[in-house]
């Protein structure tokens, strides 16, 4: 019975053969989707495996004493050049038992170091004042790759000696090198590394997003010639073939297409895995390796999916009783009811109830609660299709004025199932975007407008923040040298010193610090003094932002009582430099600063405090872009796969019709309603949706109002319309082809 | 008897096709069941067979009920001890004629070369040498008719159902399929039940009974 069934499947014929490759296709892009999700959930971890030895000092198996291992003085620093974070430990050994970090060989003595090789030309190619001489010493040598989350990782192992490392108050004596992962580590300050969790939550969507059209391609590729197969079916019970030697067939069938369409998704998936890996989702780009497979990912889809579409065909035909006179359905069918909007509702009540207790404290409870709301919603929109497509239909057909109208209302009135099928993928996707760019674009807002000079080019040193912001040290005054030194610099149009104000906390709310209004003036980013004043209390945080939304630039300060000498007094709390914006002044700034008051946290602009957040987003909008760029196609390819196939259906009826007297431009009106209404009813509500669920979630999670998308939404949203329009109408000329009167022949 | 069917009763939905039918068919005779088309006459053939499970009655063939097996022994008999012949040929469009002719057989359970090999005596026998290698669309319908008739006499039925086989040919083509149908059957001993509301085609029969309104109302003989 295989052989035979082997033979049909191969061998049946161009509509088999069309049939066979339709799906051979779907399920090769469906496999090389699901490889590269499964792929990239192990780069995440791969990735933040490599991060785990920057978290040394931080974690308790690091700093645990052991027997005859020499401690190393160890601290590492988030540093910055020009946005982008370099990882910077300093190191001193204090025998020669201490332990080696990864990918390097020996330890860096002092006055040596080693970078990683992004690092090396970033060193090469930029002036030494502006970066380099952070580093005193000569590199010895390059960090290897297995000790680079990223190939662009900027990192730097700077030897130091005992004395000069320990005298900094928060390095750290370690034992060992630390392999605890960032997302795993509770103590670890996050200032370098990624939230593994919480990518693996938004890799979690997307694979939802992108599956779900191809999972629809792949159900709309099935169905193609069903009726011919059913036919077929029907003959082989005719002359004997068992029901269960029918499910057999079919199963092979399945199998048979699934199995190929393997064979072509594995190459399809390492042929789209160098340019995935440059996609810096998780703030930075994977190397092509990190996008490995496991061996049980690979069973998985190899044998498990094979086994699922075998399955799904035996189910398949388990609900059509293939009868030797024909098809009959084993349930008459019903036109869909109210009942199909349930699964939709309930998934935007699910996303409306976070709003309301506030979304799971842990990742994984968000991750499961996330991913099943917006399921529940794309299942949703599947189930109400019908429905949707049915109570449109019926308006359409009682207010037809023209028979193309009629004829077109009420075969989508009697089968809106058939109707949706053609259109679902789009839907889906124009879900996807919507939710996707509404979110996007929201947190985008919400980071701000891009900063103009004076905040970008605004440095700011805390002497007194650590990770959780209280007091830990303030220095006495800042040396007059450092002033002239600044102030030297080419682009540094002022420096400020803001003192501790007496008595009060930094962490406290309220203007904490102090400052000279002839200083003020010099960097206007972060305000100015009320008129008449010579010393004004100032808020030393800039606002909870630490100022990322450069509003302080028209805060007007309050005068202080105090006079200038007792505020020279004071200890210095905050040191802030104004420039011209310029990346050079920035970053010859960034260096002078960093040499006089090493510090774990380095001074940084008042617009980019946190530029992993702002990389992280750039990285999910390129996401965002790669799921609409990729489910968009996806859906186009299902339109026209299944509008052919409600062609091919139909040859015969259509061929009857155009017999009879029907023009062919009839008929094609009909097919071109027959997509139109259905998509214009469902997309408007799949928009709607998409945002309602957008807003829930921006609520609920970031509590965050949902602001409205940009023009770019629109044109993706109007690109897609068309493009299923044009994709309808290349294939109206098929319509013609198929209905002459040889279609009417039985044979 | 070879097949009988007592009283029996079936329903399309809502409509009634067979009110209480009785029919005895004989081993060896061809059984031409006439009647007004929607009087049941197909109903009936697709009852013997074993397609259709009628709502009441009894349904027997060579003793044996039939009515009360299962779908997957009624497949079975319909595969090694029936055959059909319809009006369209209800040939397989993926298979070549002659893997048509063959197919009862491999679902059978004989093997590839020895089913073509007996699907290939009969396409001689009934003068279809060369089309072997045809899809059904690629035959007249005369010659799928005959390729159905090959099919149907394959696996050496005791007993050929044939509905309507002459309904989509002209008369010089359905004569000879009605010719090689009767000669092919009385050669193996076959019984014959021939659904038909052609006098010219039920002339072919050694016996007619005749379906009005879901019931057998008359029985006619034959002379030969």
């Amino acid at each position: 019975m295989i052989p035979l069934a082997l033979r049909l499947t191969v061998a049946g014929g161009r509509e088999a053969l069309t049939r066979l490759v339709a799906i051979v296709l779907a399920v090769a892009i469906g496999v090389a989707l699901l490889l590269a999700t499964l792929a990239g959930i192990n780069a995440v971890n791969a990735q933040n495996a490599r991060y785990a030895w920057l978290e040394t000092g931080f974690t308790p198996e690091s700093r645990t004493a052991r027997q005859g291992v020499d401690p190393l003085w160890w601290q590492v620093t988030g540093d910055t050049y020009d946005g982008k974070t370099i990882a910077r430990v300093d190191l001193a050994a204090t025998g020669s038992h201490a332990p080696i970090p990864p990918g390097i060989a020996h330890l860096p003595g002092p006055g040596e170091f080693y970078t990683s090789p992004a690092m090396s030309a970033l060193l090469r190619r930029t002036p030494t004042a502006q970066l380099g001489d952070r580093y005193v010493g000569r590199q010895v040598g390059t960090i290897a790759n297995s000790a680079l989350p990223a190939p662009d990782s900027l990192v730097i192992v700077v030897g130091r000696t005992v004395a000069d490392l320990s005298r900094i108050g928060l390095a750290e004596r370690v034992t060992a090198i630390s392999t605890t992962v960032p997302s795993s580590c509770s103590d670890c300050p996050a200032a370098i590394g990624i939230n593994a969790n919480g990518i693996t939550l938004v890799l979690s969507v997307v694979a939802l997003a992108i599956l779900f059209p191809v999972l629809i391609l792949i159900a709309t590729a099935t169905r193609l010639a069903a009726t011919r197969r059913e036919q077929r079916f029907a003959a082989m019970r005719l002359v004997g073939a068992t029901p269960r030697q029918v499910s057999l067939i079919s199963a092979v069938e399945a199998a048979t297409a699934t199995v190929a369409g393997i064979a072509l998704g594995f190459p399809l998936f390492f042929a789209i895995r160098a340019p995935l890996a440059g996609i810096p989702f998780t703030g930075a780009p994977f190397f092509p390796s990190d996008l490995s497979l496991t061996l049980l990912d690979v069973l998985i889809v190899a044998i498990g999916l094979p086994v699922a579409a075998a399955s799904a065909a035996w189910i398949a035909l388990r609900r059509v009783q293939i009868s030797p006179l024909g098809v009959t359905r084993r349930v008459t069918p019903r036109p869909p009811r109210a009942y199909r909007l349930i699964p939709l509702v309930a998934g935007i009540l699910q996303l409306a109830y976070f709003t309301v207790v506030g979304p799971p404290e842990t990742t994984g409870g968000q991750t499961i609660a996330y991913v099943a709301g917006f399921g529940l919603i794309l299942v949703g929109l599947i189930c109400a299709g019908p429905w949707l497509t049915m109570t449109g239909a019926r308006v359409a057909a009682r207010r037809a004025r023209w028979p193309a109208a009629l004829l077109a209302g009420r075969r989508l009135a009697d089968n809106p199932q058939a109707g949706f099928r053609a259109i679902s993928g789009l839907v889906l996707a124009l879900f996807v975007t919507s939710v996707s760019v509404g979110v996007i674009t929201t947190l985008v807002a919400a980071a701000g407008p891009s900063s103009g000079a004076a905040t970008s080019g605004t440095m700011v040193n805390y002497f007194w923040r650590d990770s959780a912001g209280q007091l830990v040290s303030s220095v006495p005054s800042v040396p007059t040298s450092t002033i002239t030194n600044l102030n030297a610099i080419d682009g540094v149009t002022g420096v400020t010193v803001i003192y501790q104000k007496p008595a009060v906390r930094p962490d406290q709310a309220g203007p904490d610090g102090l400052v000279l209004c002839a200083q003020l003036t010099q960097t206007p980013a972060i305000g100015r003094c009320s008129p008449g004043a010579t010393v004004a209390a100032i808020d030393s945080k800039f606002g909870n932002g630490f100022g990322r939304r450069s509003t302080f630039d028209q805060a007007v300060w309050p005068s202080a009582p105090i006079t200038p000498e007792a505020l020279a007094a004071l200890p210095v709390h905050v040191l802030v430099v104004s420039t011209n914006g310029s990346t050079a002044a920035v970053e010859t700034v960034r260096t002078e600063l960093e040499n006089a008051f090493p510090r774990r946290f380095p001074p940084d602009t008042l617009s980019s405090i946190s530029p992993d957040s702002n990389r992280l987003l750039a990285g999910y909008k390129q996401l965002a872009d790669v799921v609409i760029l990729v489910s968009l196609p996806i859906a186009g390819c299902s339109l026209a796969v299944a509008v052919a196939a409600g062609l091919t259906e139909r040859k015969r009826p259509f061929s009857v019709l155009r017999l009879t007297g029907v023009p062919v431009a009839m008929l094609r009106r009909v097919v071109a309603l027959e997509t139109v209404v259905p998509l214009v009813l469902t997309a408007t509500v799949s928009i709607a949706v998409g945002f309602l669920a957008a807003q829930l979630f921006l609520h609920a999670q970031l509590d965050q109002t949902l602001v409205a998308p940009g023009p770019q939404y629109y044109v993706i949203v109007a690109v897609g319309l068309v493009a299923a329009l044009a994709i309808l109408g290349s294939t109206l000329p098929m319509l013609s082809r198929i209905t002459g009167p040889e279609a009417v022949r039985f044979d | 008897m070879m097949l009988e069917a007592r009283e029996i009763t079936f329903s399309f939905g809502q409509t009634v096709a067979l009110r209480g039918a009785t029919v005895i068919v004989y081993p060896g005779e061809i059984l031409a069941v006439m009647g007004p088309s929607g009087s049941g006459k197909s109903t009936l053939l697709h009852c013997l067979a074993g397609i259709l499970v009628p709502d009441r009655g009894e349904i027997s063939f060579a003793g044996q009920r039939l009515d009360t097996l299962d779908e997957g022994a009624r497949s079975a008999l319909r595969r090694d001890r029936f055959g059909f012949v319809f009006q369209f040929g209800q040939l397989v469009p993926e298979l070549t004629a002659q893997e048509n002719v063959a197919l009862p057989l491999l679902l059978g359970g004989t093997s590839r070369s020895a089913a073509m090999g007996e699907a290939a005596a009969w396409f001689s026998r009934l003068g279809l040498d060369g089309l072997e290698r045809r899809r059904s669309g690629e035959l007249s319908g005369g010659e799928a008719q005959r390729v159905a008739l090959a099919r149907g006499l394959v696996s050496r039925p005791e007993v050929l159902f044939a509905d309507e086989p002459t309904g989509a040919l002209d008369s010089l083509a359905g004569e000879q399929v009605m010719e090689l149908l009767t000669a092919t059957a009385r050669e193996r001993n076959a019984t014959v039940v021939l659904v038909t509301h052609e006098p010219r085609v039920a002339a072919y029969a050694d016996r007619e009974v005749i379906v009005r309104d879901g019931r057998v109302t008359s029985a006619v003989s034959v002379a030969l």
